[in-house]
């Protein structure tokens, strides 16, 4: 709770208990909305996953198991499919925690002043057009594309002889979600350098640790729940990508969010998709009864 | 004696952050310097044009696409403005049964990929939509009224994050004198509160309207033949002689975006010091 020094204590904001029935009045809004338009799809497709519900003359509508078992027994392809975006998700995150840690590193424990400002500089990218920066790299690696046409016209390489490899592969699907990932992760591990205590790593010093002994002792473990939530709040979503992959993966930057949506928009096979939609959820959710407490939600909104 | 770094790993860290700076900022630069180019988007430059700006203002299913955004945009943002303000209020204000299972509730889109968020609204409307046709005749089918259901419930959890730490700085003193004084419960909201909150609410209006601006995957599913900006410039960036229009438009919405979200996070920290000083120096703290 945030708390202000002034004339000798803190603001207290004094929660009330002010009556059950006008907090209920508060939220019924916010959750007739979230339950309407949230939990009751979410619970939709699970029930349509197991034909408790059927759509489509082409929908079994009767309950059972089938399809998770087909799925989950590796008869279909998409098991495969996705471990391979697991294998995917894990490399960008990875990355993006790597490329992240010495700028929140650097902003938290080396910068004094206009902090903030560079903080900015970094985040700044991420709220605005996604698209526009995929888009970017389809342009720069493409086979006609800005690199290659830079290193023809530089006399590098010849013109009938590109770099082909750059576009549509899973390097490239890597790359660009690395790239899209960066600024928003620098946030949670800024975060908890920030509020680590400097007397600890004083005291360190004081104690005979070098500076490197002190950061492997003494920042690094304590900034590892930041470092853990950072890494989540890339991999969930990057599990779910089908986007990126769709413009700059081709077919071998294919993913499980790819499969997913090709069920929903081109293969029309609803009930397959809820599946995969639902293990996609359920693996997350469990991602999250394991490692939620270090999410702190707030460092999404809050410097 | 400088714990965190020394001289050299300091230095090594600046050229660090440089070159991230670089990574980010390059290629969207790129990509506006190309978007004056007098040819495809590629190097060598061919020469200073606007054209592709001037094309793009002429286009009419581009400029319906913007329409459609900035529509959708504005109305889920107002609504999830709304809702995360009572959220906010709930959360900081109340003590109440299960406030942590509430707050789990209106946090968790955070968590939830867009992708399965999409097609189980998707679904669920379309088996709505079913049921409707069957006993009455009638459908609502899909469109802009979905993607603004969409774009709040995942805007919802960040406006409501943007309000809750100006509340919980947000001395109840005030409210408490405004009611000695005499206000009744909407007076005391619409003279004391509300205006103290106005910079919060502004720029997490803000921060949701580009995160609705911007949105596709959700948009992807639920916009029907109602394609909104993000939609229409994807459907479109398979046609390679729409490319330098897409990127002209795009690099505006990227600076404009980058400037409300500037301007968002300023008003943010400028009215939270504020509220600081204002309340020191008063003594209400």
């Amino acid at each position: 709770m945030a708390t202000l020094e002034g004339a000798g204590s803190p603001v207290a904001v004094r929660a009330r208990r002010g009556g059950g029935r006008s907090t209920l009045g508060l939220l019924s809004g916010p959750l007739v909305w979230v339950v309407l338009f949230f939990v009751i799809p979410v619970g939709f497709i699970a029930a349509y996953s197991v034909g408790a519900v059927s759509l489509f003359p082409t929908d079994s509508g009767v309950l059972s198991l089938q399809d998770w078992g087909h799925f989950l027994g590796g008869g279909s392809i998409y098991l495969g499919l996705f471990w391979k975006s697991i294998r995917i998700s894990l490399t960008v995150s990875l990355v993006v925690v790597l490329l992240a840690y010495p700028v929140g590193y650097y902003l938290a424990l080396c910068v004094r002043r206009r902090k903030y400002v560079l903080l900015l500089l970094i985040i700044a990218p991420f709220l605005t057009s996604f698209l526009l920066r995929v888009l970017a790299w389809k342009v720069i690696l493409g086979e006609q594309g800005v690199l290659n046409s830079f290193l023809s016209w530089s006399h590098v390489r010849s013109p009938d002889d590109p770099i082909t490899w750059l576009l549509y592969g899973q390097f490239a699907v890597m790359l660009v979600l690395a790239y899209v990932w960066v600024p928003f992760v620098a946030l949670p591990i800024f975060v908890s350098l920030e509020n680590l205590d400097r007397s600890v790593l004083e005291a360190a010093g004081d104690l005979g640790a070098s500076r490197w002994r002190t950061f492997v002792r003494v920042t690094l473990p304590l900034s590892l729940p930041g470092v853990l939530a950072a890494f989540l709040f890339v991999f969930i979503p990057t599990i779910g990508e089908f986007v990126t992959p769709l413009l700059v993966g081709g077919p071998s930057g294919y993913m499980f969010g790819n499969a997913i949506n090709n069920l929903f928009t081109g293969a029309l096979d609803w009930q397959t998709g809820s599946v995969l939609a639902l293990f996609m959820l359920t693996v997350v959710a469990g991602l999250m009864a394991l490692f939620g407490r270090f999410l702190q939600v707030r460092s999404v909104a809050t410097g | 004696m400088e714990v965190a770094t020394s001289n050299s790993a300091r230095r090594v860290l600046t050229v660090f952050f440089v070159v991230l700076v670089l990574f980010l900022y390059l290629p969207i630069a790129i990509l506006a310097v190309l978007s004056f180019n007098d040819g495809d988007v590629t190097f060598p430059l061919q020469g200073f044009t606007t054209e592709w700006y001037s094309r793009s203002l002429s286009n009419p299913s581009l400029l319906a696409a913007l329409r459609r955004s900035a529509i959708v945009a504005t109305a889920s943002s107002a609504i999830a403005v709304t809702l995360g303000t009572l959220v906010a209020f709930a959360l900081v204000r109340r003590r109440f049964v299960g406030k942590s299972v509430a707050s789990a509730l209106f946090f968790s889109p955070l968590v939830v990929p867009y992708l399965v968020f999409g097609i189980s609204l998707l679904v669920l409307l379309t088996a709505f939509d079913r049921f409707l046709a069957d006993s009455t005749g009638y459908v609502i089918g899909l469109g802009l009224h979905a993607v603004v259901i969409g774009h709040v419930v995942v805007s919802l959890p960040y406006t409501a994050l943007t309000i809750i730490p100006l509340l919980e700085r947000l001395s109840i003193s005030l409210e408490e004198a405004a009611q000695d004084l005499g206000a009744g419960p909407w007076h005391r909201f619409r003279r004391v509160t509300l205006p103290l909150l106005t910079p919060a609410l502004f720029s997490s209006f803000l921060i949701a309207f580009t995160l609705s601006f911007d949105e596709y995957a959700i948009a992807s599913f639920l916009a029907g033949t109602q394609a909104t900006w993000p939609v229409f410039l994807f459907g479109q960036l398979r046609v390679p002689s729409q490319l330098p229009q897409l990127v002209a438009v795009s690099s505006v919405i990227f600076f404009a975006s980058l400037l409300l979200v500037l301007t968002a996070e300023i008003t943010r920290r400028m009215s939270a010091r504020r509220y600081g000083e204002a309340f020191a120096s008063r003594g209400l703290a």
